[in-house]
């Protein structure tokens, strides 16, 4: 039975069938699922999350990891928010928010990267420092009247609401940089394994500085958007968000020891979640059960996920092992680049959703 | 010599840390032993994430800097139970004249209020009051008469046969338990032609409430009222509907009387909120716990009052925040 179930497996593609199965099931769970309407709702509610989830995944695949993005993107939107009401710029609004959540991540880079401390503990320390500085900002006071600001978190162009549109466009800014770029290839490189990409010629504290930076223009940008969205400066907002920031990535096949990830997965993993607050929403489950059914499927998804991957691995090894010298390792968003993965066991990274 | 680098360094951020907290007033300035001349008071506040605590330790600094006699220096409980009991002890290991606890939850923080009484430091509860504890006094604005009372205008303004949506706060929370039990009693008890067609928990957040109502409005179709346990959350189902025609009608009601909230009632938007004056609060914790020293009173638990606010005297209270610097004229 397990033998068969294994043989439905499309490996990488599991991740798309699960979220597959949960859309048709959340279908006939409620009529309503799949309006227009709702399909927008959800691309909508899931637009922040999935933008701080593509962040943290840069992050995870470099081997690091960001317990601040919720509180710096508190920051950064209730910053936004300031700058927009004394300038009424909504260019230097956004440009605010990226600012302060670069800043932030560059001090978090700094502090990982050139002395070596663990991402754990600074970007610990960082979320302190930002939910600190937003409540001295503000006196712990909501932002009220952001006038037109709020545009970029409730307008629409045509029937796509904005978020979504941005939503769009850093998903392919992201699946661009992760698959079709140096930086990309060097940070998949880097996650996999940091003494070998370093012994490959990477560098590899550039490459962690690039990572924290991208990561701080997504956090930065993903704070506009919130508070835009609920059309208030809330410097309590945000809390908890880097973990469901994480979750999505982990979901969509990202792997904890770094390495291995793709936007595409993220981006599934981010709407599993979406889509399963949204139909028990739609059918009136109550938010300790969500709680719960929540997490079940998540664990559920990734055991299922990486099993169905533990067969497929040893393939591909084999396979690579077989395979003529310069050839790429088995599909995969990036491949580590030959040199840096010593280990068969590395290559076999390259396989992810 | 790269750990002797690292002594120095964790030497030089020790004591800039110290600066620091020495310069933004915090620890024993030695000030005063209970003399009769002055006073440190202690006030461990909730959460200064959580706006209206935030709102009401600014108010309590503000109205202690009024009293020549009373150092307050204010702790930051970070909605964590084991934190705020910490503080708490720690409050009474550094000989605080009076400590007024603004408890995250009653029931864990009893033993230690009761060790502070039991130490003989003037203790006081407030927002909310835990009962039953001899020799402590309490400073409240009641939930449910806050509940109680916009509830009391919904009986006649929500229309009959109408579908409502209830949003709470974080499950077994003192004011959100005690608001909604105001609710079932004033009003549902009250008005059984009404349906709920949704009721769940949005934990005091306005981004989690606008997610809930964009959903519910497509679950459910017409919804009539919104019924919140706070402004934040009404706001934020608000918004789901913003702009939407179909809702121009629809009746919001909570409570806390924020700013935000004075804003919506203007521009007609949200129907009604109960005001939790925090400078009310402030004014009295601190009057109280100045005779509790002084000696001019033994016990004092007192409540303020829940003034409701509507459109009818809504420009009072934006008049009030606006001078006070909290919404733009």
């Amino acid at each position: 039975m397990l033998a068969r179930l294994k043989a439905l497996d499309t490996g990488r593609y599991s991740i798309f069938l699960i979220l597959g199965a949960v859309v048709v099931v959340a279908s006939f769970l409620s009529e309503n699922f799949m309006t227009t309407n709702n399909v927008t709702n959800v691309l909508r509610q899931v637009a922040v999350i999935t933008i701080l989830a593509y962040g943290a995944m840069t992050l995870i695949i470099a081997g690091m990891i960001d317990l601040s993005a919720g509180a710096v993107m508190a920051f950064a939107g209730v910053v936004s928010v300031i700058v927009y009401k004394d300038t009424s710029s909504m260019l230097l609004a956004i440009l605010a928010g990226i600012v302060v959540g670069v800043a932030c991540n560059l001090v978090n880079a700094f502090l990982v990267a050139t002395l070596r401390t663990p991402a754990f503990i600074v970007t610990l320390g960082m979320m302190m420092i930002a939910r600190g500085a937003v409540l001295q900002l503000t006196q712990g006071q909501n932002v009220l009247q952001l006038g037109d600001f709020v545009v970029l978190g409730q307008g629409s162009l045509g029937p796509i609401p904005l978020p979504t549109l941005f939503l769009v466009i850093i998903t392919v800014i992201v699946w661009y940089l992760m698959s079709q770029t140096r930086y990309g290839r060097s940070l998949y490189a880097v996650g996999g394994n940091e003494e070998a990409a370093r012994a490959a010629g990477i560098a590899v504290e550039r490459v962690k500085y690039q990572a924290f930076i991208v990561n701080g223009v997504l956090v930065g940008f993903a704070g506009v958007i919130f508070m835009a969205r609920v059309n208030a400066g809330l410097p309590n907002a945000g809390v908890g968000y880097e973990l469901q920031a994480i979750t999505a990535p982990i979901i969509g096949g990202t792997s904890f020891s770094g390495g291995i990830g793709t936007t595409a997965g993220t981006l599934a993993g981010a709407l599993i979640v979406g889509v399963l607050g949204n139909i028990m929403n739609l059918t009136g489950v109550g938010s300790y059960v969500q709680q719960i059914v929540m997490g079940v499927i998540i664990a559920v998804a990734v055991a299922y996920d990486v099993w169905s991957k533990r067969g497929k691995r040893k393939t591909v090894i084999l396979k690579n092992d077989g395979e003529a010298d310069g050839q790429p390792p088995a599909s995969g968003e990036a491949p580590v680049p030959a040199g840096s993965g010593t280990a068969s066991g590395r290559q076999g990274k390259g396989v992810s959703p | 010599m790269r750990n002797l680098s690292r002594t120095y360094l964790t030497i030089g951020l020790a004591t800039a840390a110290l600066a620091v907290t020495a310069c933004s007033g915090g620890g024993d300035d030695g000030s005063s032993e209970g003399d009769g001349e002055s006073y440190r008071v202690a006030y461990i506040a909730r959460a200064q994430v959580d706006s209206f605590a935030a709102w009401l330790a600014n108010e309590m600094q503000s109205e202690a800097d009024t009293y020549d006699d009373i150092t307050l220096d204010v702790f930051d409980g970070q909605a964590n139970d084991e934190i705020e009991n910490t503080q708490i002890e720690n409050a009474i290991a550094n000989n605080y004249d009076a400590i007024i606890v603004q408890a995250n939850n009653g029931e864990a923080q009893r033993p230690y209020i009761q060790q502070s009484v039991d130490a003989d430091i003037v203790t006081i509860t407030t927002n909310p009051r835990v009962d039953d504890i001899e020799g402590a006094s309490s400073v409240d604005a009641s939930p449910y008469d806050q509940g109680a009372g916009v509830a009391e205008l919904a009986v006649e303004e929500i229309p009959e046969n109408a579908r409502v949506v209830v949003l709470n706060g974080p499950g077994g929370n003192f004011h959100s338990t005690e608001r909604r039990n105001a609710w079932e009693e004033v009003f549902f008890a009250e008005r059984p032609d009404v349906e709920i067609v949704a009721e769940d928990i949005a934990n005091w957040n306005k981004d989690e409430a606008l997610t809930l109502m964009e959903d519910w409005v497509l679950a459910n179709g017409e919804i009539d009222a919104i019924i919140s346990m706070n402004d934040n959350m009404a706001a934020g189902a608000l918004e789901a509907v913003r702009g939407d025609s179909a809702y121009d009608d629809i009746l919001a009601y909570g409570v806390d009387g924020t700013p935000e909230a004075t804003l919506l009632i203007e521009d007609g938007l949200m129907t009604a909120t109960t005001l939790q004056d925090a400078s009310e609060l402030a004014e009295l914790n601190m009057s109280t716990v100045h005779d509790l020293l002084t000696g001019a009173e033994d016990e004092v638990n007192v409540d303020i009052g829940n003034p409701v606010i509507t459109q009818d005297n809504v420009q009072e209270y934006i008049d009030l925040y606006t001078e006070a610097g909290l919404i733009d004229g």
